[in-house]
């Protein structure tokens, strides 16, 4: 497959416009320019992408929606707030290939007839806001932004909005009251943004990597599209491999390319020739697999079938060196102040369970703890107001599901089974 | 039409509501912590999650929006599980001290547990600490016992609309918090209290002093502060109240009350508080029995008007009495004594505005709905700050804002700062010129009626001869033009000048054009009853001009109306110094302290032969009287007051104080020792009479009134056809006035006079005296809030504490009249304005910073 | 200011601006303290608890004073099997440096992050917004003594 979204980034000058033009940057902006914004929304949709942030949600029907709801103006958020724990796959397109992004957001916004947009960035980015902030001016300068893109009579204004640290600001609702100055805790759906989103009015909110596909669905159209990968969910993914592996890092590949594939191929397996032991496949928030279950394709459909979901791609790759209670420990204490306030049994019982995790991992651990967490664990499942809380639930359901000789080992034995 | 089913009970909607509402409409009730009707859905505690037929998670009724064909089911054992595990979940942190908390007993997470469990606790570890706060005087916050419904918040934010208090933190470090953390910079208007679910939020005025299984019992009575009127429940016990609270549903205030209304009325429990009557003997205040004191009051009052003629005896009734009790004054005054010589503090702005309305439109312009502003699209605020004058009112003005409507506001409204789209200045050297400007643009974009001639022939005539400086008026007239149903607030700062005559008939202009409803704000509770009850000199009760409604009065009355014509306020206050005025006997007003110019108030006072003062206190007033009599409190009282929308309400004692007998009783032996042969038993047979008396109240009774619902004109005549035409000088040529700094009178949020400065808890807010000054004043003295000043006029000079408010952009320097240590009235003088109003021009201030 | 002017522009209402103006007031007077929170009230004019509220619910802004460097250390999964609480304790033993805290000397203070998106060169940091990744108990030494 030829890369896509990750082009030129090996050049030290790939955040330019013009190394970015070079290589065909921009083109597809014309192009889009020249059809009409319904065809684009059709053309998303036959491609059957879907959104790169999570949840996976056809991204023609979110545009469909949005593109129906009368109000004005629209907004057109981008999503780049990547706070998933082992998520690191969008930061090199906001680094070093922003161009791709701006492009994928104004034919966006031309399909949506947005007006304006914001790209929601994480503050933990810096650098990227440097990038991001340059190549909006560039782009300004050269027309693809600002009034009357290339005498298209569509006008489309673009800024950085930079977060503050706050995971749940991920989550489109919360990350909409964040852009609006607010504390950033989800809103009641419905209405969905796409009806009533930032300011009330219809907003799509896409993340980075979504948006960064439009300029080859342009580019080849969907049919060519669809051929990338499996075809129920197909495009270029970024997968982020991190953890006990050879060569960490963010690999695009077809979409559905397998977990096994992944590690022991392009990452070059476990690291100095370990025993794999877990593995998340699409970030902290995704249930946990053993080893026999990496035969996998990493995609939305295949992945639920083993138990877990695609997420954001994010692999996070344990060889027998880690201690698993102590990473469900941090993964919790993680949640715990992500947690936003909002609702009872994310804010108390995520709380709670880091309490009892804390002791089993520090040897005070007793009996009963373990249904004690699984009670905890099952009395947030499905009472969340949002996905943040059955997230941490999850977490310690799964690792305790897969894992519980750990648990049970650090019970009895008040110590870890790694250093043992 | 949606049909769902709800415990299979068949639910019909009209429209869709929430799953929760939709129940409640079948008699279900689903447990909640975080729904407040009235509040937007939060959705966060969890307890009211409820199956849905076909959707596998469990859902929050309070957010999920009823749809046809759903079957729903409120109270499984699932549904029991999740809500024990909710309130597992919210009392592993908290500190369970039922026992030391003040809430115990109407606390929602209480009855919660109670029903549902847990009943034993699994959490081993330490819980959160964060101790109890004591920095407010008023508000105490624990923030071990709050559960973050964030009712407060919604509360502070979408209803009253003060931003006072915030979530800070995050998860499960989140605290409720003023902006200081500490002490509260806000209205005080305590809804924050009604709505704490659980003892986070709590009055500090009640700390440990009663449990609600206490209160004995509860009584629905109208707020004795403003003129809006607002209903709240006493909550008694031994005769004391405990405290007041608001209710959902109840009143025009629907569940909110202002910091008055809920802190303020400890002023009845003072003990400062008159006990027994008292009789000046060797040049002092004696106690005495009641016998003897009426008997004396009797004697000297008869002995004077058989002397001097009635016309020496006048009378001053209370805009803080009922209805019922001024019906008796005014009666006493003419038909036992014989003389038209009443008038009531109503003179000072309310009564004459009014008056000068209703000439041009007809008796009942002011009579409008508060409920209705918040659904008018345009509302304009002419002199003073709604929020502070009538703070309820103010509430539907900023609900207003925030909903479609445009607010315009001519001079200093700072409670609506966040509010208002557009602030004018208004201050009295540049008012006319800018509402005169608006009439000139105005005129030509609007249709006129042609209803009245005169009038529009006045706004023909109104000509600004010199535009105000660097006010536009054009964008403003753009968004008037198109306004269906405004509102039109008027105050008293634009009707205490010499001027006020042209102001206001340049606002009524406006009013004309733009077809809109009046409301005159009014600092007292009952000014339109004693403009109703003919406590007036030249109006009978339903307000009847004398001259033409004499006989008839004399035919229900069977006796005769005076013809003399009666002195008002100011005249009674010029003959008593002239020696004309004898005997002046003054019910629940203290006029030494409330009209400027106390000199020569106590100068013709002196110059009685004989004063009476009835009241709950020995006011300055009553210091200088031969006899005084102690009255009852606004809570200890039956009666009426007819607020400023015009609705009549009842106003219920919650314990009648032992010793004294009521200020209408109190008129009517004294009536009776006058030779009045009419019994009147309880107050309804005062009532009684009333509707035989005033047209505009025919036929209506307690019962009635007791709905809330008796408006203007209940069951009444109005007296129609009547608008005249009014001279005001100078129509065609206004132009921005030449006016050096004045001292005006403010009307603070947290006092009112009198009364509230025997509020221990109004006190603990505010307790000196505060000068309020604009910003370019305070630029031109370097002067921050909070510096301490001299404030000085021709009368004299005090200190006070600067407070500046931003949306203040003229000349005009404000204080309260509150403190006997510095007061308004005390600095400043009076002259009559040509509208009849009390007039204050003539007092030029200086302000200096006071070195430290 | 000039500078928030320039964002306001960029939103439909002032509130829109709240989160860079916090920035802004953060790199003004160091750190949020009650007097940048009234200016970035008076800024926008905007309630100074509604400010406050939006201020501390994020963990970026700083509410109490900070350091002439800010060590963001990052300890989130990734980061910590690679070791990057080891290199928490190290800054203990050679700085004194506390998580939350401040350097006596007012050099350095340092904020444990949750992940900063750096998992495949863990364990990584910010340094005020310089980024530094597969650090370990030399290399972390040799950047921060970069910093004075
Ligand atoms: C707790 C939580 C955190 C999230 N964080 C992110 C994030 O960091 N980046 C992102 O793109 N989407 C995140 N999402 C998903 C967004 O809510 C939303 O689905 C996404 O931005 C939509 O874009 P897409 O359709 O292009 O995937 C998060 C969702 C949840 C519930
Ligand atoms: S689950 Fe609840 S508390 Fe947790 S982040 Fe979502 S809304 Fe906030
Ligand atoms: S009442 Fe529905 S979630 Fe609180």
């Amino acid at each position: 497959m030829e890369i896509f979204l990750l082009k030129n980034i090996d050049n030290p000058e790939s955040h330019r416009i013009q190394v970015y033009q070079q290589t065909g940057g921009y083109e597809q902006l014309k192009k889009a320019l020249s059809m009409k914004p319904e065809d684009i929304i059709q053309e998303v949709k036959n491609s059957g992408l879907r959104g790169r942030g999570g949840a996976g949600f056809p991204t023609g029907m979110k545009w469909d929606f949005a593109s129906r709801d009368p109000k004005l103006p629209k907004y057109l958020v981008c999503n780049a707030d990547e706070g998933e724990p082992g998520t690191f796959k969008d930061r090199p397109i906001l680094e070093k290939n922003p161009h791709l992004l701006i492009e994928g957001m104004v034919i966006s916004a031309y399909a949506l007839k947005a007006e304006r947009g914001y790209i929601y960035l994480r503050g933990e980015y810096p650098h990227a806001k440097v990038v991001l902030e340059e190549a909006i001016r560039e782009a300004y300068e050269s027309g693809f932004l600002g009034q009357d893109i290339l005498g298209s009579g569509f006008s489309f204004d673009l800024s950085v909005h930079q977060g503050a640290g706050a995971y749940i600001c991920g989550e489109e609702t919360a990350l909409i009251d964040s852009l609006e100055g607010r504390r950033g805790q989800p809103r009641i759906k419905p209405p969905f943004p796409v009806n009533v989103g930032a300011w009330g009015m219809p907003t799509v909110v896409n993340n980075v990597e979504t948006l960064s596909n439009l300029p080859l669905i342009i580019k080849i159209g969907a049919e060519e599209y669809k051929k990338i990968g499996n075809p129920e969910c197909p495009g270029p993914k970024l997968y982020c491999v991190s953890g006990m592996v050879e060569r960490p890092g963010v690999y695009e590949l077809p979409m559905g390319t397998t977990l096994k594939e992944i590690i022991y191929e392009h990452c070059g397996g476990i690291k100095g020739g370990g025993q794999l032991k877990a593995v998340i496949p699409g970030g902290i928030s995704t249930p946990v697999l053993t080893p026999d279950k990496i035969d996998v394709q990493m995609d939305f459909v295949s992945l639920p079938k083993v138990g877990s979901m695609l997420g954001s791609g994010a692999v996070m790759v344990f060889d027998e060196s880690v201690c698993l209670v102590r990473v469900c420990w941090r993964a919790i204490r993680f949640f715990e102040h992500e947690s936003c306030g909002k609702c009872t049994p994310c804010r108390e019982g995520v709380g709670w369970m880091r309490t009892v995790l804390e002791r089993i991992e520090s040897g005070f651990g007793r009996k009963g703890d373990i249904e004690l967490l699984q009670d905890i664990a099952s009395n947030i499942t499905g009472k969340t107001f949002c996905p943040l809380g059955d997230g941490a639930a999850g977490v310690v359901l799964n690792f305790i599901r897969n894992f519980p000789e750990e648990f049970d080992y650090h019970i009895q034995n008040k110590k870890c089974m790694v250093e043992a | 039409m949606i049909k769902l089913t709800i415990d299979g009970i068949e639910v019909e909607l009209e429209k869709p509501i929430t799953v929760l509402e939709a129940a409640r409409k079948a008699g279900i009730k689903i447990p909640t912590l975080c729904y407040f009707e009235g509040l937007k859905p939060f959705g966060g505690c969890r307890l009211c999650v409820v199956e849905v037929e076909k959707l596998p998670r469990l859902q929050t009724a309070c957010t999920m929006m009823a749809a046809d064909g759903m079957v729903v089911k409120t109270e499984t054992e699932k549904i029991k599980a999740a809500r024990r595990a909710m309130l597992e979940f919210l009392l592993i942190n908290h500190p369970l001290d039922c026992p030391v908390c003040d809430k115990a007993g109407e606390c929602e997470l209480q009855d919660l547990v109670a029903r549902y469990g847990p009943d034993a606790g699994r959490f081993r570890e330490g819980k959160r600490r964060h101790p109890e706060s004591f920095d407010d005087p008023i508000i105490v916050r624990n923030m071990e016992r709050c559960v973050l419904c964030t009712r407060c918040i919604r509360m502070c934010e979408d209803l009253q609309g003060a931003y006072a208090i915030t979530v800070t933190g995050r998860g499960s470090h989140s605290f409720v918090e003023p902006f200081s953390g500490g002490r509260y910079d806000c209205e005080y208007c305590g809804n924050c209290l009604t709505v704490c679910p659980v003892g986070a939020i709590m009055s500090r005025l009640h700390r440990h002093s009663y449990r609600p299984w206490y209160i004995q019992n509860n009584v629905e009575t109208v707020c004795g502060y403003c003129g809006v009127g607002c209903t709240m429940i006493l909550q008694m016990r031994e005769g004391q109240i405990v405290r007041t609270i608001p209710e959902m549903g109840l009143g025009l205030n629907n569940g909110l009350l202002c910091v008055r209304g809920r802190f303020g009325y400890d002023f009845v429990q003072s003990e400062a508080r008159l006990r027994m009557p008292m009789i000046r003997k060797d040049g002092e205040l004696r106690e005495v029995s009641w016998a003897e004191a009426l008997d004396y009051v009797a004697k000297r009052l008869r002995e004077i008007s058989e002397k001097h003629g009635p016309q020496a005896v006048g009378g001053i009734g209370s805009s803080r009495c009922t209805n019922e009790d001024n019906y008796m004054l005014q009666r006493l005054m003419r038909f036992t004594i014989g003389t038209n010589n009443i008038d009531s503090a109503a003179r000072l702005y309310y009564a004459p505005a009014q008056r000068f309305l209703e000439r041009i439109f007809g008796q009942g312009i002011t009579a409008n709905l508060i409920p209705g502003i918040k659904n008018s699209d345009g509302v304009l605020i002419f002199g003073g700050d709604p929020t502070q004058i009538n703070p309820i009112l103010g509430l539907q003005i900023r609900a207003a804002g925030r909903e479609s409507a445009t607010v315009v506001t001519f001079g200093r409204a700072k409670g609506l700062e966040r509010f208002a789209h557009y602030m004018l200045p208004g201050g009295p050297s540049v008012i006319d010129a800018v509402t005169g400007m608006i009439v000139q643009e105005l005129r030509d974009k609007v249709q006129l009626s042609g209803e009245n001639k005169w009038l529009e022939g006045e706004i023909q005539k109104t000509r600004v001869s010199e535009a105000v400086e660097g006010v536009s008026v054009d964008e403003v007239v753009e968004r008037l033009k198109e306004m269906t149903n405004p509102v039109i607030i008027i105050g008293p700062e634009v009707l205490q000048s010499q001027n006020s005559d042209r102001t206001l008939l340049l606002i009524a202009q406006i009013v004309y054009l733009l077809n809109g409803r009046v409301f005159l704000l009014s600092d007292r509770p009952n000014y339109q009853g004693c403009i109703d009850m003919g406590v007036l000199p030249d109006m009978l009760p339903g307000g009847r001009p004398i001259e033409m409604f004499k006989h008839k009065a004399e035919e229900v009355m069977g006796k005769e109306v005076p013809t003399e014509r009666g002195l008002n306020l100011f005249e009674m206050i010029e003959a008593a110094s002239e020696g004309r005025l004898k005997a002046l006997y003054v019910m629940g007003e203290n006029p030494v302290f409330n009209l400027p110019d106390r000199e020569r108030v106590t100068q013709a006072l002196k110059g009685l032969e004989f004063l009476v003062v009835q009241d709950i206190f020995l006011t300055e007033t009553a210091l200088m009287a031969d006899v005084v009599l102690p009255a009852r409190a606004w809570s200890e009282k039956t009666g009426t007051f007819t607020n400023l929308e015009r609705r009549i309400q009842m106003v219920r004692a919650g314990a009648e104080s032992v010793e004294d007998m009521g200020d209408w009783r109190i008129i009517a032996e004294l009536a009776q020792r006058l030779g009045e042969e009419k019994q009147f038993r309880s107050v309804e047979d005062v009532w009684e009479e009333i509707t035989h008396v005033s047209p505009l109240h025919t036929a209506l009774d307690y019962e009635e009134i007791s709905k809330g619902n008796a408006l203007w004109p209940y069951n009444g005549e109005p007296l129609r056809g009547v608008e005249e035409e009014v001279e005001i000088q100078g129509l065609d040529d206004i132009k921005p006035l030449k006016v050096e700094a004045v001292l005006q009178p403010d009307r603070p949020l947290y006092h009112s006079g009198s009364m509230s400065r025997h509020s221990k808890a109004l006190k603990s807010i505010e307790d000196a005296p505060k000068v309020v000054i604009g910003e370019a004043l305070s630029e031109k003295l370097s002067l921050k809030d909070g510096d301490r000043v001299r404030v000085t006029t021709e009368r004299g000079t005090l200190k006070a504490t600067v407070s500046i408010d931003s949306t203040l952009g003229d000349e005009r320097v404000f204080l309260s009249n509150t403190f006997s240590e510095g007061n308004f009235s005390s600095l400043a003088t009076y002259g009559v304005s040509r509208l009849g109003s009390m007039s204050l021009d003539a007092n030029k201030v200086r302000v200096e910073k006071e070195e430290a | 200011m000039e500078e928030i002017k320039e964002i306001l522009k960029r939103y439909p209402d002032r509130r829109g601006a709240l989160l860079p103006t916090l920035y802004i007031m953060q790199r003004e007077y160091g750190w949020l303290s009650q007097e940048a929170l009234q200016a970035a009230a008076d800024a926008l004019n905007l309630p100074p608890a509604t400010v406050k509220g939006v201020a501390t619910f994020y963990a970026m802004y700083r509410h109490k004073p900070m350091g002439r460097h800010l060590i963001q250390l990052c300890t989130n999964v990734a980061c910590m099997i690679m070791g990057a609480e080891r290199l928490v304790d190290l800054l203990k033993e050679r700085y004194g440096l506390e998580p939350g805290g401040t350097t006596e000397d007012g050099r350095f203070s340092l904020v444990i992050m949750e992940c900063i998106g750096a998992c495949d060169r863990a364990p990584a940091m910010l340094v005020d917004t310089d980024f530094h990744a597969d650090l370990n108990e030399q290399n972390l030494f040799e950047i921060l003594e970069q910093y004075k």
